[in-house]
């Protein structure tokens, strides 16, 4: 019973497992998730695969929008320049481990350059520059044939081990969930240090940031170079697991879905981002078994059902919006708040 | 959470009752941006595998199709295949679009699961490269090279050649024919003029049909789906053009001039598979069919479209099944097996061989008349060896 807790120092204030039980939760957690993979079946692996790519990408994105305020539309383009750097180096012989932080930091530089507006521009203008670095990307990936393939897109050959390819998703889960991990305690520690703390005090208030000594663009450039990067290596990882890339992987609307992730998860929040990114594919997925399984059982039904499928998440996600604006991030904190308060929760 | 294991329990208990069941996975479009023409096709194909089930089966045994939408998005279409083929077990699937299938090609190789999707994309026509790909109607390309030829033989000024100009989305689907109609323009004496481009979706194409006009075409070519097609026919009405239009399979059925209106009166469209309701001997099951299930709904060709791919699967399941080779390579032979293979005039005769994956390369031209789609020519094209996968 711990009926709440009480720090004696800075130190303990400061650190990110407050109890010693959260540690044991936390490694329990990991034990299972890297267990998973040797049971689960090829269709949940992929699931799992893209929602630990999902949590990288929303990570990133989360960095940028909501620990340092700067929307973004631009994190499709973003995982479209990860992916064909990958599939460019890939394709000529580079080895995964050079490929994939490679990728990041291409992204990582194309962030920054399409960040440079962001000196002048705030808010929904900085989206709409964002969505314009959108749309040059995509002509540049339907256009530089030689390099993209153009429409008909480009294959990736499988990341190899000592020799052995991981040629399928139970394998790729051992290289996409650390990589997953580390980018997250990456990002966690980000923000003790103290560019994290200039990001938030950029998104607070800039013009404040600047009085009190953040140099504002600078820093608004550098939370575009690690958002950037983020969201290339999952651009990366991305390639790696479709083994196929085209313009037709990278719409729009996989930027909207991610802005949605985090908003569900939580803005500004680590834990949110892998939250939404989880809840937001796993929704998907359940939801389009259900609609396979009702069809099945209502075969005339089947074209009313489909679309039900859309209509249905967009409810879910208006409900979450309507009742917890905070997110599910802020779910988990009541949750975990009352069993660490219990039983004396006032 | 819990209807969703409801629905798994359903689904295993389906599974689970019948054993001497053969399951075939679709991959249909109902929400994206080509559900207008993927709906009709999906259900065609449905209608096709009950009709099938009723009437004896794969030699008595069941098919069940685990079908799936996914909204013409080439992630959704990859995690749908992954699950059919390695959680369903599917012998084979029935799919849809150029993006994914493309997308999917090498990996349907590796796995040995026959593909038979509904892009007619020339591009998977040579079994050198892509061996478990097969499509039901002659080539996009093929379709491309016969309407120019009609419209070489249309062309009655003798004075100068006829300019011709494309229209096709900047996606896999929209460029699969051009390359091949690029030079068979050059190869018979048609000036291409002006190609435009249009997005995925769009309610106005105005400022391409004014390029167009400027570029002085005779005649052009949609390379899109319905809802397109029918907008470009409307605004290139309003501009009062006198250019020709024709369209490709998923741009033209009788749902283009009940959209497009008085738009449509006078433009031409590649018919691979015939209108519902055409008087030709294979009509009969699917009117039967019609009439005993929903008399009330009307059809159009992408709903014959979809019994026609039934017709030849469920025909490769039954001769892989007297082989008694019921597997991924063993309906990938009995396909390579047809040789004209008559569905009754729903289409043209099918062939298949270990080399060439041209099941025909007849096309028929339809034309709308005051409002009713009309015949109006056949062009065959000869099976060159060089334009096999082009």
């Amino acid at each position: 019973m711990l009926s709440g807790e009480f720090h004696t120092s800075y130190r303990a204030d400061m650190a990110i497992y407050e109890t010693a039980r959260a540690r044991r939760v936390l490694a329990a957690f990991l034990v299972v998730l890297f267990v998973l993979p040797f049971f689960g079946s090829p269709y949940w692996l992929d699931v799992l695969n893209r929602a630990a790519i999902a949590v990288i990408a929303a990570t990133g994105l989360n960095i940028l929008t909501g620990f340092t305020g700067q929307i973004s539309l631009g994190n499709a383009a973003f995982l479209a320049i990860g992916a064909y750097s990958t599939a460019y180096l890939a394709a000529r012989g580079v080895p995964f481990a050079l490929v994939i932080p490679a990728a990041g930091i291409v992204t990582a530089l194309a962030g920054m350059v399409f960040g440079v507006p962001s000196l002048r521009l705030k808010g929904l203008y900085l989206a709409m520059a964002t969505l314009a670095a959108h749309f040059i990307v995509e002509f540049l990936v339907t256009h530089w044939e030689s390099v993209t393939g153009g429409v008909n897109g480009t294959s990736v050959p499988a990341p190899s081990v000592f020799g052995l390819p991981l040629a399928n998703d139970r394998m790729l889960a051992f290289l996409i969930l650390p990589a997953c991990i580390a980018h997250l305690w990456f990002a966690k520690n980000l923000f003790r240090t103290r560019v994290g703390k200039a990001f938030v005090a950029i998104r607070d208030q800039d013009i404040s940031a600047e009085v009190m000594g953040v140099e504002v663009f600078r820093f608004k450039l550098l939370a575009f170079g690690v958002s950037s990067f983020y969201v290339g290596v999952a651009g990366s990882l991305l390639a790696y697991q479709a083994r196929i890339i085209s313009p037709e992987n990278f719409p729009l609307l996989v930027a909207i879905d991610q802005l949605g992730m985090i908003i569900i998860g939580g803005l500004g929040s680590i834990l949110g981002s892998i939250l939404g990114a989880v809840f937001w594919t796993f929704l998907n997925e359940g939801l389009r078994l259900m609609v396979s399984a009702l069809s099945g059982q209502f075969p005339g039904l089947v074209q009313q059902f489909a679309p039900l499928r859309l209509g249905v998440f967009g409810l879910i996600v208006i409900l979450f919006l309507v009742f917890e604006p905070d997110g599910l991030a802020a779910i988990w904190r009541r949750i975990r708040n009352w069993f660490r308060l219990y039983p004396f929760s006032y | 959470m819990h209807s969703i294991r409801t629905a798994l329990f359903v689904l295993c208990a389906a599974a689970a009752a019948g054993a001497q069941e053969i399951k075939v996975g679709g991959i249909f479009d109902l929400t994206g941006i080509t559900s207008d023409v993927g709906k009709p096709f999906a259900q065609g194909v449905r209608d096709g595998v009950q009709w099938t089930n009723e009437n004896g089966g794969i030699n008595g045994k069941k098919i069940r199709l685990v079908d799936v939408d996914y909204g013409y998005k080439i992630p959704e279409a990859v995690a749908a295949y992954k699950r059919m083929v390695g959680d369903d077990k599917v012998i084979m699937i029935n799919g849809w679009g150029t993006g994914d299938t493309e997308g999917l090609k090498a990996q349907v190789n590796q796995d040995k699961i026959p593909y038979l999707s509904a892009s007619f994309s020339g591009h998977l026509t040579d079994p050198s490269k892509t061996p478990y790909n097969f499509f039901v109607a002659p080539s996009y390309s093929d379709q491309l090279r016969a309407w120019l030829q009609w419209v070489k033989d249309d062309w009655k000024d003798k004075s100068r050649n006829p300019k011709v100009a494309f229209f096709y989305g900047d996606n896999a689907y929209g460029k699969a024919p051009i390359e091949a109609g690029r030079r068979y323009c050059k190869d018979i004496g048609v000036d291409l003029v002006d190609e435009e481009i249009v997005p995925g979706a769009f309610q106005d194409a105005t400022s391409q049909l004014l390029n167009m006009k400027q570029k002085g075409a005779d005649y052009a070519y949609i390379n899109v789906t319905t809802t397109g097609v029918s907008t470009i026919l409307r605004d290139a009405k309003k501009l009062g053009l006198a250019t020709k239009f024709g369209s490709n399979p998923y741009g033209f059925s009788e749902a283009l001039p009940q959209v497009a209106k008085e738009a449509a009166e006078g433009v031409t469209g590649v018919m691979p598979h015939v209108p519902f309701g055409e008087n030709v001997p294979g009509m009969k099951r699917l009117m039967d069919f019609h009439q005993k299930n929903h008399p009330q709904d009307t059809h159009d060709a992408l709903y014959v479209r979809g019994w026609s791919y039934v017709l030849v699967w469920t025909e490769a399941l039954k001769r892989a099944d007297k082989a008694k080779a019921l597997t991924g390579e063993g309906v990938k032979a009995a396909l390579e097996t047809f040789k004209d293979f008559d569905l009754g005039g729903l289409t043209e005769p099918v062939t298949y061989t270990s080399s060439d994956h041209r099941p025909s390369t007849k096309t028929p031209i339809y034309q709308i008349k005051s409002g009713k789609l009309t015949k109006v020519r056949e062009v065959e094209m000869p099976r060159k060896p060089e334009w096999l996968g082009l």
